[in-house]
């Protein structure tokens, strides 16, 4: 049977209750859908785990996420407890570092029983890192007074948490007789309560260790209940705090937000754009967490971005876009990965595939076993009218079990779905992105306005405050001050030293003109162009004349040829006009049609591994922006032509850096493909670059390894040595996964290093890092709050005690808020100084040669981004290593 | 008997569907009957009848009341409306409330309404709260339909355990002779007709002990002059409300404003899209010098600088291009069905994007810029 067949087999709507799985089967199923960006990233990690690797034994990597938690509670949005068991523990934890505690408490997670630990809570890295022991804090740079959107809880419960087991005598089966028989005794238990059917957790301790009590069913059969006391957890366990989120979640839900995905959004005031029929909602972040010095609330806004347009309304105007031979396609190609909203439920589901054979009149079989077509179904289930009787319908692969439905597909109406969230094509489209950003990009005063709200919002209702009154909660209604650093900025060497104005953390006006650290000859290169852009083509040429000679690039005329419009056009010229001597191919596009690029980036990459430089004709266009894009581009080629641009201090040797990035590919949903970036020279100016794409079935990080050794081998050709330190900066690493990191990733690390010598023993420090963190930053510079300036580091306060962690602000932003990049080291046997770390850090973001400014992450992570994505959007399979010391990517 | 089917198991009688879902459809079918637009469900629990009713297109109010707050909180967010009712508002409104008190008691609140269902309610009830219930219901809240459900003492013996009630809570439970006496007294002291039916049918055989609900459903025999009724009613308000969710309607001039703001920037942009399209595919057959193009427009800029230009323009449901500036003439735009039908006329779409969509000075087109969407891309 094919896939799509067995979907049809299998499917059905959703909302239709079948067979309940036991409870102990399901908890091994980890949750990966969720709405936003974040879930597509967590499934494919999901998936490369999927095969069992050596080291795992026979488990599978499902299980490893959470093999190490005894116990694993879920409480679901109305505070119902469900807790599994785990009786599988041992073999995992041979493996992996022995660094990782606090895996024997109790994790609970919200919403349908997800029991993803978004908070990595219980990895504590730090305690494994000998030197950060007693302070984990830098010491450079002048102080900054900061704001922070974190709020203290001024007082909490001082209750403990209690954990009774409860048992039945006779034996009751279904779980919600047990609640039944229960709480028939309120009165002894009191209202707060969670229970999942056979562990009760209560904010009071019962008068007796052990309890029993008599129930009767409705058949008038007499049940004697026993309540024991198995566990008291103290106010600071991770369950405790879980609750309190769980708490705050119900608090939004009575200020009447609405959860979309992990967050709450205010609908009765939104945004609207109709010229790209999008809404946007304002809505909240929140987590309660235990930081640095106490339990606080962080809070941000939040935009959800809704369409107001359901899946077949866009199916419609994407068949007056495309002929009709495209058409499906097409729609595959923007409607696979989205996340959709169902009209009669408030559930968000991924679309996985569309099944063009099927249509709202096709049938499913109910759990009671009769046949019901989807119109009927939904008539009669949500009065909903199906108009459209010969539109598809969307599969969407449910990985968890959702209530009671079992983990498969589900069968989606495009008429009864909303589109969420933005195609590719509409964050591409610069006018929307623009129209969005008025709404979306708050500058920091007004960001800090918004936050206040929802405190207001909750001072204000009587029921939340009576809520929060019940569990003895309140929230400090200050945001948290402290003081953060401003580390000194970097001097740009480029043939001198360049100061720039480090507000602005931008160099492109001072270097201008200036010759290049190592500029790479244009002997012999092809300028490809069609014939409508010829003059175009011309005038870039001489533009280039121009402009390198300052640089210090040599340059001869390059040899002019014109195609034909069409891809198979610019291919055979390519074949024909490449010789061993060609230092690059210039490629003037008429269009951004991506077909034609991604096959001339084949092509250039895999079979004839030479650069190349696309330029669409359009960007050339303009007389007044022409000089500067002529100098872009110069630049750029000579990056991609093993040329370096300037360089910072680095004052720390023998160092090899590395750089990891991820990029899920959502259309195919085949590939997953890992950018890795290492640097080859003691001023980090040269890389080396590989990418490990991994097909189903397969670990991503094999292919790290092997990227690593080619990487080390490299470096020896070039030092005739071999690195004493390695520095791994990992990004793309989803919420929840550091676990797995630390114990599947890191090992394997010291493993592939232990392979190459045996004296060979280098200091390993791995550090993960994210861009995309609720934290923000206000700068205080009078009475009003500004970004703060770029070099900001925080290393207190926000951070996590258990863990090697901080916070850079690194670049400069012209509107909005700046956001904050994460750095949290989980290995580190360098024993550097941890102000070391942050200012070799800050270093690097220094270092992205096609952004002559610092950016968000240290350049290694954005070359290792940009390689990934090329070969992700492009190439799709892995590019020809003879191009791998150069940034041919870029 | 389809779906009534039950089956004997090891002496178990199951029903299929379950026997609460029976009763929750037989509402339901009676609200695609009668199409009451006001319905209150007393003693509505966990709401999950509430819920199945917001569905139903023809209810603009509901209404539950309960003796028990927290029952009713604790899935009481399932009313509200759902981010899909705020992206396409429905063209009806929708009012959901949840009150906290008891059927014993009168409240204003519980007036007008078209359908008034007590299911499996009843037997919970004491018999003072019992005694007052007629009174409450028939002669105070006097919908126009009530429906009674309760269960059916005689078809205790088929299940099994069963000893003395099917439910700890109940008070009582009455066999059909006992059911139907009280109903029909109630009936005619309050002039309301009754019929009896019920949900649950026993096994072949079994026949005579009846449905396993038994259900009574009264119909108001004079339809009542509010005026009246009404004048002699207390209005002391003794519910305490727990939850109110008024659903986005067409209704909401706001609601309807946005609407009709999206749908009309969003039918202009498809027109301008396809004539620009149209345009420069055109002015692309010719060749490419720039100058071209400005002549290819010309015409249009002229019709519409004449005197005659304003009256054209009315007439004439042609969008043109005039300089940077691209015309969308209203009329054109309210052709669309979807515009149509929610403004109806041009003087209502004209007061509804008012000052929300830029238009042409004489108010007829709507004006968007060509310039700005060249600009980068």
């Amino acid at each position: 049977m094919t896939g799509r067949a067995r979907a049809r087999a299998r499917g059905r709507p959703p909302g239709q209750e079948t067979a309940i799985p036991s409870v102990g089967a399901a908890s091994y199923a980890v949750s990966s859908v969720a709405a936003g960006k974040v879930a597509p990233n967590y499934c494919r990690f999901n998936r490369l785990c999927q095969v069992s690797h050596p080291a795992v034994g026979n488990l599978s990597s499902r299980m490893f996420l959470h093999q190490y938690q005894k116990n694993l509670v879920a409480v679901d949005d109305r505070g119902a407890l469900r807790v599994f068991n785990k009786a599988r523990m041992g073999e995992g934890q041979k493996i992996g570092l022995q660094i990782s505690a606090g895996f024997q408490e109790l994790s609970l997670a919200d919403r349908g029983g997800r029991r993803r630990d978004f908070h990595d809570l219980g990895v504590n890295t730090r305690q494994a890192i000998e030197h950060v022991q007693e302070s984990k804090t830098g010491s450079s740079g002048i102080m900054i007074k900061l704001t922070t959107n974190y709020f203290r809880l001024t007082s909490r419960p001082q209750w403990a948490l209690y954990q009774y087991h409860v048992g039945y005598s006779p034996e009751m089966e279904a779980r919600r007789l047990r609640s039944a028989l229960l709480f028939q005794h309120e009165q002894l238990i009191g209202k707060t309560h969670a229970f999942d059917g056979s562990i009760l957790f209560l904010p009071k301790k019962l008068g007796n260790k052990v309890t029993e009590v008599f129930s009767r069913t409705r058949n008038g059969e007499d049940v004697k209940i026993t309540i024991t006391l198995t566990n008291e957890l103290p106010p600071t366990s991770p369950t405790c705090l879980q609750f309190y989120n769980i708490i705050f979640r119900r608090l939004l839900k009575m200020l009447n937000l609405q959860q979309i995905g992990r967050n709450y959004y205010n609908p009765s005031d939104p945004i609207s754009i109709p010229n790209h029929r999008l809404m946007v909602w304002p809505g909240f972040t929140s987590s309660i967490l235990q930081y640095e010095e106490s339990i606080m609330l962080c809070t941000d806004v939040s935009h959800k971005v809704l369409r107001s347009e359901t899946v077949l309304d866009f199916m419609y105007s994407l068949y007056y876009q495309v002929e009709e031979q495209r058409f499906r396609d097409a729609c595959a190609k923007e409607l696979i990965g989205l996340i959709v909203l169902t009209k009669y439920n408030n559930r968000t589901y991924r679309v996985d595939d569309i099944d063009w054979d099927a249509n709202p009149q096709c049938t499913f079989r109910k759990a009671d076993g009769s046949e019901i077509s989807y119109v009927d179904y939904y008539k009669r289930q949500y009065n909903q009218e199906i108009t459209d009787l010969n539109q598809p319908v969307l599969i969407s692969q449910s990985r968890r079990k959702r209530g009671t439905m079992m983990p498969g597909p589900v069968v989606l109406i495009p008429e009864l779905c909303f589109l969420t969230g933005l195609t590719e094509k509409m964050r591409n489209d610069f006018n929307m992105m623009k129209d969005l950003a008025v709404h979306t990009r708050l500058p920091p005063e007004q960001r800090q306005r918004e936050i206040g709200r929802l405190i207001d919002y909750i001072r204000k209702d009587d029921n939340v405050q009576k809520e929060l009154r019940d569990w003895g909660l309140s929230f400090d209604s200050n945001l948290l001050s402290f003081t953060g650093r401003v580390v000194q900025g970097e001097k740009i060497l480029q043939s001198g030293n360049f100061d720039y104005n480090p507000q602005f953390a931008d160099w492109s006006k001072e270097t201008r003109g200036a010759p290049l650290i190592c500029a790479k000859p244009l002997d012999n290169w092809l300028l490809i162009y069609t014939r409508r852009n010829y003059d175009i083509a011309n005038t870039l040429l001489q533009n280039l004349f121009k402009v390198t000679p300052s640089m210090g690039i040599r340059m001869n005329k390059a040899t002019m040829i014109e195609v034909d419009d069409r891809t198979e056009a610019y291919l055979r010229v390519l074949q024909q006009s490449i010789t061993p001597d060609t230092n690059i191919a210039v490629c003037v596009l008429s269009s951004s049609r991506k077909d034609k690029y991604d096959a001339i980036k084949k092509y250039l990459c895999t079979d004839c591994p030479i650069p190349s430089q696309c330029v669409i004709a359009r960007s050339l266009s303009k007389p007044q922006t022409a000089m500067a894009i002529a100098t872009k581009i110069a630049l750029q080629m000579n990056c991609k032509m093993g040329g370096e641009l300037w360089s910072v201090e680095i004052p720390l040797k023998q160092v090899m850096v590395v750089g990891i990035d991820c990029y899920h590919d959502t259309l195919s949903g085949k590939q997953s493909i890992a950018g890795f970036v290492a640097s080859l020279n003691q001023t980090m100016t040269r890389w080396f670059s590989r990418c490990a794409v991994q097909s189903r079935g397969q670990e991503l990080v094999d292919g790290l390894k092997a990227c690593l050794q080619t990487a080390l081998r490299d470096w020896f050709k070039w030092n005739k040595y071999l690195p004493s330190r390695i520095i791994v900066y990992r990004d793309g690493v989803g919420d929840g996964q550091l676990n797995t990191l630390v114990n599947y990733e890191v090992p394997q690390f010291l493993d592939c290093l232990k392979s190459v010598g045996k004296d060979y023993n280098p200091r390993l420090t791995v550090i993960v890092v994210k861009k995309r963190v609720n934290t923000r930053f206000f700068a205080q510079s009078g009475g009003a709050l500004k970004n703060p300036p770029p070099g900001t580091v925080v290393d207190v306060e926000v951070t996590r005690p258990e863990w090697y962690d901080f916070f850079i602000v690194s670049q400069a932003v012209r509107n909005g808020c700046v956001a904050p990049t994460h750095y949290n080291v989980i290995y580190d046997t360098s024993k550097l100084k941890p102000d070391h770390v942050q200012r070799l850090t800050y270093k690097l973001c220094h270092m992205y040669y096609n952004w002559s400014g610092v950016i968000r992450v240290p350049a290694p992570c954005q070359y290792a981004h940009k390689l990934a994505f090329l070969v992700g959007q492009s190439v799709h399979r892995e590019p020809n290593l003879l191009l791998s010391d150069r940034l041919y990517y870029l | 008997m389809d779906k009534n089917f039950q089956e004997q198991f090891t002496g178990i009688i199951k029903f299929t569907p379950p026997l609460y879902k029976q009763r929750y459809q037989f509402i339901k079918d009676l609200v695609g009957k009668y199409k009451p637009k006001k319905v209150a469900d007393l003693g509505c629990a966990d709401c999950t009848l509430l819920w199945m009713l917001k569905f139903c297109n023809c209810i603009e109010v509901l209404a539950g009341l309960d003796i028990c707050a927290s029952v009713m909180k604790e899935k009481m967010h399932r009313l509200s409306p759902l981010p899909g009712d705020y992206l396409q508002p429905a063209e009806r409104s929708l009012t959901v409330t949840l009150h906290h008190g008891s059927v014993a008691h009168k409240d204003p609140c519980m007036l007008g309404f078209d359908l008034v269902t007590c299911i499996e309610l009843i037997e919970h009830l004491e018999q003072s709260e019992l005694k007052k219930f007629p009174e409450v219901v028939f002669g105070f809240m006097a919908p126009s339909i009530v429906v009674i459900s309760t269960p059916n003492s005689e078809f205790n013996p088929l299940l099994p355990g069963v000893t003395l009630f099917r439910h700890p809570d109940h008070k009582f439970e009455w066999n059909r002779a006992q059911f139907q006496s009280w109903a029909l007294e109630a009936a005619r002291r309050y002039d309301y007709s009754v019929e009896f039916t019920g949900v649950g049918h026993p096994l072949t055989g079994m026949e005579k002990v009846g449905f396993c609900t038994q259900i009574g459903v009264f119909v108001r025999k004079y339809p009542q002059t509010t005026e009246s009724a009404q004048s002699e009613k207390p209005t002391e308000a003794v519910y305490k409300m727990v939850f109110k969710a008024v659903y986005p309607s067409l209704k909401d001039e706001k609601y309807l404003q946005n609407a009709v703001v999206s749908e009309v920037i969003f039918t202009a942009q498809i027109i301008k899209q396809s004539l620009l399209d149209r345009l420069m595919s055109e002015h692309e057959e010719y060749n490419d010098d720039p100058t071209e193009r400005k002549s290819k427009f010309q015409p249009s800029m002229n019709c519409f600088s004449e005197d005659l230009g304003k009256p054209l323009v009315e007439k004439s449901m042609e969008p043109f291009v005039n300089g940077n500036v691209v015309y969308i003439p209203l009329t054109t735009i309210l052709s669309f069905p979807k515009v149509n039908r929610l403004c109806g006329t041009f003087e209502k779409l004209r007061k509804l994007i008012a000052g929300k969509v830029t238009l042409s000075s004489d108010g007829s087109a709507v004006m968007f810029d060509t310039e700005h969407e060249n600009e980068e891309n």
